[in-house]
């Protein structure tokens, strides 16, 4: 089923989640780490990012800022079809416009979606490459399409690829779902929705290719600087060690710039005709139609209840529609979140012809999240219960899903309790829709369940300098997740410096190797490789101190830039002295390199990461328009390493979900085979003005065999429940579930009128 | 986007003395928040621009004894600060307050929010030739339609954009036009045209026309006016449907009442049937919900935008209700 390209787009991508978290394990450690007997000193504060300044300053250099001698700007011809054959394709009148450097035709044979490239070229300047792509002349037979999922879904339909556009991918069954229905007091069936959404990071895609002989060196805005090496080398068929990549700062990603890309091969192409670096940044139009989206749900949910509250049977049937792509798993959730014994799942994929999907922001656990968690609130409301109630009842200390394996930690009965006072839960009403008048308040709960784990195999270097000066070297990527910052925390807090005394060198591929930015692994992955590098050159000090000291190196203590004797504090060396002393003796003349890497973890638990927000909205009872007026986020993440950063990482994760729960939605029209909206005027992104009270709080545990310093990831938790949480209390205040997002005002509108009927 | 050339004429009869020999000619530019994007996405290709900006003095707010004479490039941001503009009309304040965002409204003239063009995804998409663009058809009508027109629709359903017009027109305005045939003063509800007149315009304006200048009336013993904009979200939107209304009203009714609509129509949309209902009773809710059904009851919604009816009431009840 995977497409035979090279591209991070669909299968590949999303594919590349639930492999490595669900059904790969890592290599056993030799030892198993044991991370909750280490105390801290920076590592669980706040420390503000390293950058921050550069950044707020507009110093630090994006993909965007890139200008090089010479350098050309590409533009791609894209297909104006949703489907059609390209007959032919001329591109022989573009080099007679003056300022013209190359062009490449792209595309033989049919295009699938509107935006498609097909050809591209490389000018002087951006509006030389614009005019040039006029002249290129491409025939086109244009082919019957269908955009829509309905459409798709019609008997007849046109086939969007060369097998039927409706598709099973994933089937999973636990129990038996018939027993698990005969067992309930109650049985329910509701279908939810969600709407394509796309990632549109603040810095559009793009590349700057140059080529230096055979060696070939790109700046990209990438989430994944080695996957967009390798993918390069793959389509260019040339070795991966003559590529390099570098990636300084980037304006977002989201999951979209996963890997290689189309335009980026495109760019390496033209800057090898025309034998100078060629710049290809995509506009916002481009954004919108070719570099992913999250997509769609329909989900249906049937689920059987005691009168207690305990679940007997869950089903899900779900068609999701990532275009040409596959869709996602939307099931984790009601695999694995709660305790029930009866759990039957069942997937499609559904063919349009609009660009591939990629995974966005916790792909499927957010639809998968937003269905599950609406229908147990519309369960419990069924038989009375508290909503917090009916989800504590069915807590569950092992992943069902993943062959009943007991976590290694949960903290969600912790998420459940801070979360309920900081919102003051029994504000809620405790029947739905209760209230009256014209403006209307509703709280809501819903929770979370991702991985979370590192990548095996992560390396990271720390090294000394003779002159005390010290780096810490990853080649992994900061997405602006802060991923310097707390590489400069952790080699501080293991050699006793501060975070501003470590150099952090980062985004290039001739540094120690590291997986790329998504599935929330760069934490996990990057913090223990860089703690197990500090340790060693932690170790080596020791040693040297202890021979000063005349103690044994177990013996010495490491703070505040000083070596002690931890059983006598009077005897200690400063850590400018040591190293000046090592020096002068000629023990420590060049630098020395300590390689960390992050191995693994012990198998026979599962690690994942919880969370639970609690929304309260206002909701416009005769308008249809929703507020959202608060949400508290608490999340348990193992270890917290920078408080102030995860906190952001809450903050965007729901502002992220206030604008999908409320505004987001791609349009497509049947007609045109376009995308409706491909601009910010009309898909609708939340503003300053619609982000609600957000309340970050984290508990902090230490997962006790995750890895050397018990952290899990935390990019994606946090923007999983906002949607469900902020549906409930719609639900909570007007009595009548949504069951769709973007609830906007015409879908409240109409919900109320199903209450009204109901 | 293709090439242009700007021309900066100096006064108002060399813009009017052009001669308009071929379509698309020329385009005046204001601000150029709307006309510089049209160009950018190739849905126009003018040859020159003319710039009105180059004209000195078309930016102003004067109090007069008739009456209040606005500038046609007179900014949105430099309308929704003044004072006089605040305290007398608040529905042109209310208006001009609530247009796209603090950027847009800098840039942004009263001129050009007037003639804007609409922004109908068909419209605005470079590879679509709809009807309003030359072509045959209007993929709304059929399509994706959320946002657009219940009522005055028929060839083409755009909602037209402006929050200015419905504001202004509601408030009696004027607005002075020099053309090379010469100068005129027309009320500003006689300016807009329904598709059914011209498919590809909004307005009456032709290409070598200078809408110069807005005028309002003094406003008289208890009038008083609003502007309610229901939008989706909480700012920089356009709407889904406002009213701006004015009067005179005391003791809970209304002696004389304006209702003016945006967001529902091609063109700001009176209602003059609820505004007769209204007029001389005692107001209540039910009052105003009922006028606004009579009067919608000639709305034709398409597929998707039924909804706009039912907003409209909610929107022009609470409108008429906060004037009391
Ligand atoms: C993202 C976005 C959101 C927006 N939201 C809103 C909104 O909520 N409400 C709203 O009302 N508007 C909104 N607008 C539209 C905005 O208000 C208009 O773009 C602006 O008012 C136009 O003024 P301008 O001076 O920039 O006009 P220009 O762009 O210069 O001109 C617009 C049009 O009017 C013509 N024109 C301009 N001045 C004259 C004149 N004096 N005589 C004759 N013809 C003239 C031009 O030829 C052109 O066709 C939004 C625009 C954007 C881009
Ligand atoms: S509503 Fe008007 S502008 Fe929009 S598609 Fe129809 S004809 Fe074109």
């Amino acid at each position: 089923m995977r497409k035979k390209e090279y591209f991070a787009d669909s299968e590949e991508a999303s594919l590349l989640y639930r492999e490595e978290f669900r059904d790969m394990k890592t290599e056993e450690p030799e030892v198993a780490p044991s991370p909750e007997k280490d105390k801290f000193e920076i590592i669980g504060k706040s420390t503000s990012r390293i950058d921050g300044e550069k950044i707020v300053t507009g110093r630090a250099p994006y993909t965007h800022d890139i200008k090089l001698r010479g350098m050309l700007y590409g533009k791609i011809l894209r297909s104006p079809h949703a489907c059609a054959e390209v007959i032919s394709m001329d591109i022989s009148q573009v080099q007679s416009l003056p300022g013209v450097k190359a062009a490449i035709q792209l595309k033989k044979g049919r295009v699938t979606y509107a935006g498609e490239q097909v050809a591209a070229v490389a000018a002087v300047d951006e509006k030389t490459a614009e005019q040039a792509l006029k002249l290129i002349k491409v025939e086109y037979k244009s082919l019957p399409f269908a955009v829509t999922e309905e459409k798709a879904m019609e008997e007849g339909a046109p086939q969007v690829r060369k097998r039927p556009n409706v598709q099973k991918f994933n089937e999973y069954t636990r129990g038996n779902i018939d027993k698990g229905f005969k067992e309930a007091d109650f049985v329910l069936e509701n279908t939810y929705k969600t709407a394509v959404e796309i990632h549109h990071p603040a810095e559009t895609h793009g590349s700057v290719a140059k080529w230096e002989g055979e060696r070939l060196t790109v700046w990209d805005s990438t989430q994944a600087i080695f996957g967009v090496r390798d993918g390069l080398a793959r389509a260019l068929k040339i070795p991966a060690s003559r590529i390099k990549v570098i990636k300084h700062y980037m304006g977002g990603g989201f999951g979209s710039k996963l890997g290689i890309n189309d335009y980026t091969v495109a760019a390496a192409m033209l800057a090898k005709q025309a034998n100078k670096p060629v710049k290809i940044i995509l506009s916002r139009r481009e954004n919108s139609l070719c570099v992913g989206n999250r997509p769609s749900s329909l989900q249906t949910i049937k689920g059987g209840v005691k009168k207690d509250g305990t679940l007997t049977a869950l089903y899900l049937k779900n068609y999701t529609s990532g275009g040409i792509g596959r869709g996602d798993y939307c099931s984790e959730p009601v695999v694995d979140l709660y305790k029930c014994p009866n759990v039957q799942v069942e997937e499609h994929s559904v063919f349009t012809n609009t660009g591939a999907s990629r995974p966005t922001r916790a792909p499927g656990h957010v639809q998968g999240t937003f269905a599950l968690e609406g229908f147990l609130e519309e369960l419990a409301n069924k038989i009375n219960l508290d909503p917090l109630e009916l989800r504590k009842k069915n807590y569950s200390t092992k992943n069902q899903g993943d062959k009943e394996t007991p976590y290694s930690s949960k903290g969600l009965n912790k998420c459940y309790q801070l979360g309920a006072e900081k919102i003051g839960w029994k504000r809620r009403n405790k029947r739905p829709g209760e209230g009256n008048g014209k403006v209307r308040r509703g709280l809501g709960v819903a929770s979370q369940i991702w991985w979370g784990v590192g990548r095996a195999g992560t390396q990271a270097d720390v090294k000394l300098h003779p002159d005390g000066s010290v780096e810490a070297i990853c080649g992994t990527q900061d997405i602006g997740c802060g991923t310097r910052t707390y590489m400069a925390t952790i080699t501080a807090e293991t050699l006793g410096l501060r975070p501003k005394d470590v150099t952090v060198k980062i985004g290039n591929t001739e540094y120690p190797w590291c997986g790329g930015s998504g599935g929330s692994t760069t934490t996990p992955s990057v913090a223990p490789a860089i703690r197990d590098a500090a340790l060693k050159a932690a170790d080596y000090l020791k040693k040297m101190a202890a021979e000063k000291l005349k103690a044994k190196p177990d013996e010495i203590n490491i703070t505040k830039g000083k070596f002690s004797n931890k059983n006598d504090p009077v005897q200690s060396i400063g850590y400018k002295k040591l190293i000046e002393e090592l020096r002068k003796e000629r023990k420590f003349r060049r630098e020395k390199v300590f390689h960390g890497e992050y191995v693994g973890r012990p198998s026979g638990f599962a690690y994942n990461t919880f969370g639970a927000h609690f929304a309260e909205v206002e909701v416009d009872v005769e308008t249809g328009k929703v507020k959202v007026l608060k949400v508290v986020g608490v999340h348990e993440i193992g270890r917290l390493i920078n408080k102030i950063t995860a906190e952001s990482q809450i903050i965007g994760g729901i502002t992220q979900g206030v604008s999908t729960a409320l505004f987001e939605e791609r349009i497509m029209d049947n007609t045109t085979g376009n995308v409706a909206n491909p601009n910010f005027r009309d898909y609708k992104i939340a503003t300053s003005l619609d982000i609600p009270e957000i309340t970050p709080l984290i508990v902090d545990t230490v997962d006790p065999r995750i890895n050397n310093l018990g952290a899990k990831g935390l990019g994606e938790p946090p923007r999983i429940p906002p949607a469900g949480a902020i549906a409930n209390a719609v639900y909570n205040a007007i009595g009548v579930h949504v069951r769709e997002i973007p609830m906007t005002p015409d879908k409240v509108l109409q919900a109320l009128k199903r209450k009204e009927v109901d | 986007m293709t090439n242009f050339k700007i021309a900066e004429p100096q006064t108002i009869d060399q813009v009017t003395s052009l001669t308009i020999d071929k379509k698309d000619k020329y385009k005046l530019m204001a601000g150029g928040t709307d006309l510089l994007a049209e160009i950018k996405d190739e849905i126009i290709e003018p040859e020159v621009v003319v710039d009105l900006k180059s004209i000195p003095d078309l930016s102003y707010i004067k109090k007069e004894k008739n009456g209040v004479r606005i500038g046609a490039l007179t900014s949105l941001a430099r309308l929704a600060e003044d004072t006089l503009i605040k305290n007398e009309y608040p529905a042109l304040h209310e208006a001009a307050n609530s247009v796209a965002s603090p950027q847009l409204r800098n840039m942004g003239t009263a001129g050009g929010n007037l003639c804007q063009r609409p922004r109908c995804w068909y419209y605005r998409d470079p590879q679509v030739k709809c009807r309003k663009k030359g072509g045959g058809r209007c993929f709304a009508f059929r399509g994706k339609n959320k946002y657009h027109a219940i009522l005055g629709g028929g060839l083409c359903y755009i909602v037209h954009p402006s929050d200015l017009a419905p504001a202004l027109i509601a408030l009696d305005a004027e607005i002075s036009i020099n053309s090379p045939k010469g100068n005129t003063t027309i009320p500003l509800t006689n300016f807009y045209t329904l598709p059914k007149i011209n498919v590809r315009k909004e307005n009456i304006l032709a290409p070598n026309e200078v809408l110069r200048e807005i005028k309002i009336p003094l406003i008289k013993k208890e009038e008083k006016s609003t502007y309610s904009k229901f939008i989706e979200r909480g700012t920089w939107d356009f709407a889904i449907v406002s009213a701006a209304v004015k009067g005179t009203v005391s003791g809970g009714i209304f002696r004389d009442i304006t209702i003016v609509l945006g967001g529902v129509a091609p063109v700001p949309w009176r209602l003059t049937k609820a505004e007769n209902i209204i007029k001389g009773k005692k107001i209540t809710e039910d009052l105003v919900r009922k006028a606004t059904r009579e009067a919608l009851k000639e709305a034709k919604p398409l597929e998707e935008n039924g909804y706009k009816k039912e907003l409209a009431e909610i929107v022009l009840y609470r409108a008429v209700l906060s004037l009391l």
